[in-house]
C-alpha cells in the first residue's frame, strides 16, 4: 500500500512521563498505520496507553521518540501554533465529558470550528443546521448544552467535530458517560458517518460495544501493541 | 491558510460568559462606577481649585503678563520704573484688559496706628477690567478716577487703623528723589476682598494722584490680562519686543510658589488617579484570574479543537476590556452627573482662613474638562489593558491536555 493512502503513520513511538522524577513509559515503541477511511479503535486496560496513542496523533501531546504523520505531515515539525491549525482544519475531536461551550447553543457550538475557520456565516449557519439535523438533533439547535442529556450534548459534539469534514475523526472514550441505549446510537451514528462520509475513525476505548463497532481492534498493554485484529463485517 | 480572528464571536463568548458570572461581576462593575465617577469628581474638584488658583493670582494684581522695570522684583521703588505714553493701549492679540500702575511701598498712618502696606495708584476703571477690585464689596465710595484723591482700603486695615469712610489718613513713603513723602487723605471707601491679607496690605488712590506724591509721571508696572492662559508666553515675548528695557514676565514667573502648586495639582491628579486604578486593577485580575481558572478545562478545549493561543489571549482581553469599557462610560456618566449637582460650588467659608494661602476662595466650584474626561477614559483603558494580561497570559499558557484532564 502506498504511504498516501495512509492518514496515520506511527513509527517507534514513544511517550514517557515523569511522575516525581520516577520516568513512567506510557507508549513504549508503537509501530502502525492507519488507512483511509478506516475505522480502528484502540483498547486496552486503564494505564496501556490508548489515550496517550490518540492525543499523540491529534497532535495534543508530543511524543518523546518516534514519529507521528497525519496526513503525510511529520507532527514533529510543528510548532504549537501550527498544530493547533492542523488539528482545525484536519483533525475533529470527539471527547469523553463532550466538552461543549456551556454559553453557545447547540448550533453556535457547531457553528464555531466553521468561525475559526473564516467560514462565511450564511454557509456556516446552514451546514451546521444541516448536520444537526442529519444527526437526529436538528430541533435541539437553540438549545444550550445544559439543557441537553448526555446522549444529545455527545451528537453535538460529534456535529462539531466532523461539520469541517476532517480527514481524522478522534474520540476518547466517547461512551464513558452514556448509558447502553445512547451509547448504541453513537457508535451506529460513528459508523454511518464513516461509512457514509469515508471519514477515517480513531477511538480510545475499553467499552467492549465501542470496539465491536471498529473494523480493526489494536490491543494495547504497558504502552505496547499486543494485538492488531481486522474483522471487515464490523460496523454495525 | 491561517486561522482567522472571529472577533464577533469572541465579542458574543465574552458578553456571555460576563453574563454567566453575573453578579460577580457586576460587584466588579460597581467598583470600576464607583472609582471613575469619584476620580472624576476629584479631578473636576482640583481642577476648581486649580481655576481659583488662577483666577487668585491673576486678579491679585499680577495679570498674566506683567512688564516691570528692570530690578523692581527686588526692590519694588520709584526709582525703578517706566513712562508710559498717556495714549498707550496694548498692541498684542487675545487681551481681555490691562492696566497701567504706580505700586510702592509705604505706611499709613492713621489717629490710632499705623501699618506698613502697598501704595497702589491705579485707573479704577482700568482696575474694574482686571482686577480683584470688581468683585470687592464697598462700603462707602469706590475710586471715580486717576485723579482721585481719595483712597480705598481694605476693611480689615481700616479695623487695625481703627478708622472709617470719610476719617483722614496720612501716607508716607520715599518720593522718586529719595527724600520721604508723605500728604494725607480722605478715606473714600473700605472694601472686603476674598482674603483677609489683600485687604490689609493693598491701599489704593488715583494713580496721578501717586505720581504727584511721589514726585514722578513714571509707571512701575504694566499688567495685562489675556482670554487664555495659555497664550502667555507668546504676549510675553511680544511685551518683551516693545519693552526692550524692561522686564516683561508672566504670571508663574512672577509667583513661583502659586506656579508650583498649579503644577503640583496636575500631578494630584495623575498620583490620585493612579491609586484608585491601581487598587481597581488588583480587583480585575483578581477576577479575570478566577474566571480564567474557572474556565480551564474550556480553555483547554478551545486549544484543543483548534483555537490558536493568540485568539485565546484575545478572547479574555476582550473580556476584561469589555467590563472596564462598560465600567469607565458609566463612571464617567455619574461622575458628570455629581459634577453637575455641585455646580453651585462647595462652601467652604468656614475654613477661608486657613484655606486663603492655597489660593483658594470660600467657594470652591468644580471644573469639568473635556480633556478631562478623556484622560480618564483613555487611562482607565489602559489599566484595563494592563490588568487583563496577566489572566491572559495565564489562559494562553493553558496546556490543552492538562487542562482538560481537569
Amino acid at each position: 500500500m502506498d504511504a498516501h493512502d495512509y492518514v496515520v503513520q506511527c513509527h517507534g513511538l514513544e511517550r514517557t512521563y515523569h511522575d516525581d522524577g520516577v520516568p513512567v513509559h506510557a507508549l513504549a515503541g508503537v509501530d502502525f498505520e492507519v488507512e483511509k477511511g478506516d475505522f480502528v479503535s484502540l483498547a486496552g486496560p486503564s494505564g496501556s496507553g490508548k489515550s496517550t496513542l490518540l492525543n499523540c496523533i491529534g497532535g495534543l501531546d508530543r511524543a518523546t521518540a518516534g514519529t507521528v504523520t497525519v496526513g503525510g505531515v511529520d507532527l514533529a515539525s510543528l510548532s504549537s501554533a501550527e498544530l493547533a491549525e492542523l488539528r482545525l482544519r484536519r483533525v475533529g475531536f470527539v471527547f469523553q465529558s463532550y466538552n461543549l461551550i456551556p454559553v453557545l447553543s447547540a448550533r453556535e457550538n457547531v457553528e464555531f470550528i466553521m468561525q475559526l475557520q473564516g467560514v462565511h456565516a450564511d454557509q456556516r449557519r446552514r451546514d451546521a443546521l444541516a448536520m444537526l439535523d442529519s444527526l437526529g438533533i436538528g430541533e435541539l439547535a437553540d438549545r444550550r448544552p445544559g439543557e441537553l442529556s448526555g446522549g444529545q450534548q455527545q451528537r453535538v459534539a460529534v456535529a462539531r467535530a466532523i461539520v469541517s469534514k476532517p480527514v481524522l475523526l478522534l474520540a476518547d472514550e466517547p461512551s464513558a458517560n452514556l448509558d447502553s441505549h445512547t451509547t448504541a446510537e453513537l457508535l451506529q451514528l460513528l459508523a454511518d458517518i464513516n461509512r457514509e462520509r469515508g471519514m477515517t475513525i480513531i477511538t480510545a476505548t475499553h467499552d467492549p460495544a465501542v470496539m465491536a463497532f471498529a473494523r480493526r481492534r489494536i490491543g494495547l498493554q504497558d504502552g505496547r501493541i499486543v494485538s492488531d485484529l481486522r474483522d471487515e463485517g464490523a460496523g454495525g | 491558510m491561517r486561522t482567522s480572528v472571529p472577533v464577533k464571536v469572541l465579542a458574543q463568548l465574552s458578553c456571555r460568559n460576563l453574563w454567566r458570572h453575573r453578579r460577580r461581576n457586576a460587584m466588579l462593575l460597581g467598583a470600576i462606577v464607583i472609582a471613575v465617577a469619584f476620580v472624576l469628581l476629584a479631578n473636576s474638584l482640583l481642577r476648581g481649585w486649580q481655576a481659583q488658583m488662577l483666577d487668585t493670582v491673576v486678579a491679585n494684581l499680577t495679570g498674566h503678563v506683567k512688564v516691570l522695570a528692570p530690578g523692581y522684583r527686588d526692590d519694588p521703588s520709584i526709582q525703578r520704573s517706566f513712562l508710559l505714553p498717556a495714549d498707550y493701549q496694548p498692541e498684542l492679540p487675545g487681551v481681555d484688559g490691562w492696566a497701567s500702575r504706580v505700586r510702592v511701598p509705604g505706611v499709613i498712618l492713621s489717629e490710632r496706628d499705623t501699618r506698613g502696606v502697598q501704595l497702589v495708584g491705579v485707573d479704577p476703571a482700568q482696575e474694574l477690567e482686571i482686577s480683584f477690585l470688581a468683585d470687592v464689596a464697598v462700603e462707602g465710595d469706590f475710586l471715580e478716577s486717576p485723579t482721585d484723591r481719595r483712597v480705598l482700603i481694605g476693611a480689615a486695615l481700616a479695623d487695625q487703623l481703627e478708622t472709617a469712610v470719610g476719617r483722614r489718613i496720612v501716607l508716607m513713603t520715599q518720593g522718586s528723589d529719595g527724600r520721604n513723602r508723605e500728604a494725607g487723605y480722605r478715606v473714600a471707601g473700605t472694601y472686603r476682598a476674598s482674603s483677609s491679607s489683600l485687604e490689609k496690605v493693598f491701599v489704593f488712590t488715583g494713580r496721578e494722584v501717586l505720581q504727584d506724591l511721589l514726585g514722578s509721571p513714571a509707571v512701575t508696572e504694566l499688567s495685562i490680562k489675556l482670554v487664555e492662559n495659555g497664550q502667555r508666553s507668546v504676549a510675553r515675548d511680544i511685551l518683551q519686543r516693545q519693552f526692550a528695557a524692561q522686564e516683561a514676565s508672566t504670571w508663574d514667573e512672577l509667583e513661583p510658589m502659586a506656579a508650583s502648586m498649579f503644577r503640583f495639582v496636575d500631578t494630584a491628579m495623575l498620583i490620585w488617579f493612579s491609586i484608585m486604578m491601581a487598587a481597581l486593577a488588583f480587583g480585575l485580575v483578581n477576577t479575570l484570574v478566577t474566571a480564567v481558572m474557572e474556565r480551564t478545562r474550556e480553555l483547554g478545549m478551545l486549544r484543543a479543537i483548534g483555537m490558536q493561543p493568540g485568539v485565546v489571549l484575545i478572547q479574555v482581553v476582550m473580556e476584561c476590556l469589555m467590563i472596564v469599557s462598560l465600567g469607565v462610560l458609566l463612571g464617567i456618566g455619574c461622575g458628570v452627573l455629581a459634577v453637575r449637582s455641585l455646580s453651585e460650588g462647595i462652601d467652604l467659608s468656614q475654613w477661608t482662613a486657613g484655606i486663603e494661602s492655597y489660593y483658594m476662595g470660600s467657594l470652591l466650584i468644580p471644573v469639568l474638562l473635556p480633556y478631562d474626561i478623556l484622560r480618564v477614559l483613555g487611562l482607565s483603558l489602559l489599566f484595563g489593558l494592563l490588568a487583563s494580561v496577566f489572566p491572559a497570559w495565564r489562559a494562553v499558557r493553558v496546556e490543552p491536555l492538562d487542562a482538560m484532564r481537569r
